[in-house]
This record gives C-alpha cells, sequence and structure tokens, in this order.
C-alpha cells in the first residue's frame, strides 16, 4: 500500500513536466513507447485474412508518423497527403509479404520512403536528405516534423495539453497510478500489477476507465473526421 | 460498441489483447465506431507523446478506405477463405467415390464378396484419406484390382457408370458425388 501511495506520489510530482512540454515527452518517447509488435501482428494476420477493418486501425496509428516521414522529402502539404495515402495502398497490396521480421512500422517506414523518394524521381528532383531504413525504429518525428503550425494551432495545442494535465490530474488515484505508468513509463501490465499490487485483469481495467475519462474530458477537442 | 469491446481497444492500445478478443472487436457490426475511438485514443496518445494536437494530424483514413474499396485486392481473401473448403473436400470427395465406386461396381464381376469389400476397401477410402497424403500402399492395389482384366461387359458397364457419375456431379456441383456413390452401394446397383 504504501508502495502504491509512492509510486502515485513520484508520478503526481512528474506529471506537470511531462505533460505540460511537448519536449520532455519528445525526449521520452524512445523509452515511453513500447514495442506494438504484438497488436500489430495480430491486425496484420487479420488484414491477410481480408479484414479490412483491421487495416483500417494500422491506418489510423501510423499515418501521422508516415505522413512526417514523408515530409521530409517533400514539402508540399498537399502532396505529402497525397504520398501518405499511397504509402498505405501500397502496404495493403504487399501485406503477403511482410514477413514480420521486423516491425510492421519499419517495413511499413521502407515503403513510404521510397513511395517519397520514387514520386520525387518521377519529377526529376533528387530526393534530399536520408531515411535509411535502419532510422525507422528511432525516427521520431515529433522532433523533426517541420512546424509549420499557425498561431492559432499552436494556441488550440497548448490548450489541449493544458486540458490534459487537468484531465489527467483529476483522476482517482488510482487509475492516473495505473494510465501513467503505462503511458509514461511504458511498463507492462504485468509489471503494473506487480507494482500495485492487484490483478493484472484490475490494471487493463483501471487504464481503460482512465483513458475513457481523459477522451471524456477533452471532449469534442480531440474530434476527427472519422467516417 | 460496450465496455468490454472498449476495454478491448484499449488492451490493443497498449499492446496487449489477446487474438481472441482482437478478432471480437474486429468483428463488431459497426466498425465505424471502433475507428472512432481507435482514433480519439490515438489522438490522446500522441499528444502524450509527441505534443501534438489530433487536430494537427493527418487524416488519410477515409481516402485510403475509398481507394481499397474502389480497386480491391486481386484475390478477395474473404471470398476465397469460404470457397477453399469447399474446394478442398470437392475433389478427394469424387476421387474417392470413383475409386469405391469401381471396387463396388466391379467387385462382384471379379469375384469379391461384399464383406470384403465393406472392410477392406469402403472403410478405408473416406474423403479424406483420399487426398494427397494418401498411402500408397492403399492406393496403388485398389486402382489396379479394379482395372485389370475387364471384359467387354464390364467395360462397358464402367463406362456406363462413369457416364451417370459425370452427369450427376454436374447436377449436383460436388456435393451430388458423395449421395450419389452411396446411393448406387446402398441400393446394391453396380
Amino acid at each position: 500500500m504504501n508502495h502504491q501511495k509512492l509510486v502515485s506520489a513520484e508520478i503526481l510530482a512528474m506529471k506537470p513536466e511531462r505533460t505540460g512540454t511537448s519536449t520532455m515527452a519528445q525526449n521520452d518517447q524512445k523509452q515511453a513507447e513500447p514495442s506494438d509488435r504484438q497488436t500489430d501482428l495480430q491486425l496484420v494476420r487479420k488484414v491477410r485474412g481480408g479484414d479490412r477493418a483491421a487495416f483500417d486501425l494500422l491506418v489510423v496509428k501510423y499515418q501521422s508518423r508516415v505522413a512526417s516521414i514523408i515530409s521530409r522529402y517533400v514539402y508540399d502539404s498537399q502532396e505529402v497527403m497525397d504520398l501518405t495515402q499511397e504509402a498505405f495502398i501500397k502496404a495493403y497490396r504487399a501485406i503477403d509479404r511482410f514477413r514480420g521480421d521486423s516491425a510492421f512500422y519499419t517495413w511499413l517506414y521502407r515503403i513510404a520512403v521510397n513511395t517519397a523518394k520514387n514520386h520525387l524521381e518521377s519529377r526529376n528532383r533528387r530526393p534530399q536528405g536520408s531515411a535509411d531504413s535502419a532510422e525507422a525504429e528511432n525516427f521520431d518525428d515529433g522532433r523533426r516534423l517541420r512546424d509549420i503550425a499557425s498561431p492559432e494551432r499552436l494556441l488550440q495545442r497548448e490548450q489541449l495539453q493544458k486540458e490534459l494535465s487537468n484531465a489527467i490530474a483529476n483522476l482517482p488515484e488510482e487509475l492516473r497510478s495505473a494510465f501513467l505508468l503505462r503511458e509514461y513509463d511504458g511498463l507492462s501490465y504485468e509489471d503494473i500489477a506487480g507494482i500495485l499490487e492487484c490483478p493484472i485483469g484490475t490494471v487493463r481495467s483501471r487504464i481503460f476507465r482512465a483513458r475513457d475519462a481523459v477522451d471524456k474530458h477533452l471532449g469534442p477537442m480531440l474530434n476527427h473526421s472519422v467516417t | 460498441m460496450d465496455d468490454r469491446l472498449r476495454e478491448t481497444l484499449s488492451a490493443m492500445m497498449d499492446d496487449e489483447a489477446d487474438e481472441l478478443s482482437v478478432r471480437r472487436l474486429l468483428s463488431h457490426e459497426n466498425q465505424a465506431d471502433v475507428r472512432a475511438q481507435w482514433q480519439r485514443w490515438q489522438g490522446v496518445h500522441d499528444l502524450m507523446h509527441r505534443g501534438r494536437s489530433p487536430a494537427e494530424g493527418v487524416d488519410v483514413s477515409a481516402a485510403v478506405r475509398e481507394a481499397l474499396d474502389g480497386r480491391a485486392r486481386p484475390q478477395n481473401p474473404a471470398a476465397a477463405r469460404h470457397r477453399e473448403p469447399q474446394r478442398f473436400w470437392q475433389w478427394p470427395a469424387a476421387a474417392a467415390m470413383v475409386a469405391a465406386a469401381l471396387l463396388v461396381g466391379f467387385g462382384a464381376g471379379t469375384g469379391w464378396d461384399s464383406d470384403a469389400v465393406s472392410s477392406g476397401t469402403l472403410a478405408s477410402a473416406p474423403a479424406t484419406e483420399a487426398s494427397a497424403n494418401e498411402s500408397p500402399a492403399n492406393a496403388g492395389p485398389v486402382q489396379e484390382v479394379a482395372l485389370q482384366g475387364l471384359d467387354e461387359k464390364q467395360w462397358e458397364h464402367m463406362s456406363r457408370y462413369l457416364l451417370e457419375h459425370a452427369q450427376h456431379n454436374s447436377v449436383g456441383a460436388g456435393q451430388g458425388s458423395v449421395g450419389y456413390a452411396r446411393l448406387v452401394s446402398a441400393s446394391g446397383g453396380y
């Protein structure tokens, strides 16, 4: 019990820094984002079986990152969108060739880079910059993406981050602990269960409820044009 | 989408969902709800880890979906999945029926008694064993015994049988082959 309080206090002490600035979050990215291989492989298997809904989830998950990769080569935002779309279509058609030796994102990264390079070559433009596929695992799009945000966008970003901090701060302690241990420390459910001394199912439920509460708190600010 | 499915989706965000739960989620009738929830949570995730507002993000998911809907994959895996089992059973079943029918039809003519036929060959010729992994030791003698030493009358008999068999199959589209052979065996014809 004391351990749980200690963890929560520690997390709360760190929270304002982490949620308040994007730089900190970016620096922590590599550590904070554990492998997504299992989920990706599950989805890839379903796509191979003809499940288009599974591919939709992969697109939603990776579209920002793929666009960021492509924006290193192509500077026109409409072209970036078109090439991002093209990269996903290529990935879908080639999904049977993904053997699972590397992470799905690494494979997708190569497709995105090739799509961008081919596009430039077709326009007789020499590809600028480098994007070795070995970089894929470490590619931090948040840091490299050219920031073309307007002042309105920047203001909106600040407001959203403030609201995110408030949403997390307002979570009940047991939800907040589980959620932050997962999101910022990248711990598995099993590890979190060990730290919080509760069953894995409880961890799973707490993280879900925390995520749901944050989602509800942010409300329409998060809305996408999902159809 | 109920809370159980949303909890699965949350576990997928954390790479902690099991295969069965994922399958259940993907078979949910309203995939638009699933996508919307997934996108919102991915938005929160991006905001937490990359400091990027979802409104600044890219959304090509609808365009990709439309492009793929308009131009499906060359082989439709869903349809293929439904067709494959039927194809898998159809040909071995037909082959087994031909082998069984030859034995039943000509067994009497070559001096086999009915017990020998039923225990020695029919029992060992279900559809599954007629596939490629069938033991050659079982398959070889059956063909030899069935085709060797046929006189003119027996050849005529066999031809008529095979013709009827083919006609029956063409009408029954595969399913009829099993029924026909069983019918022949049960009625004692041929």
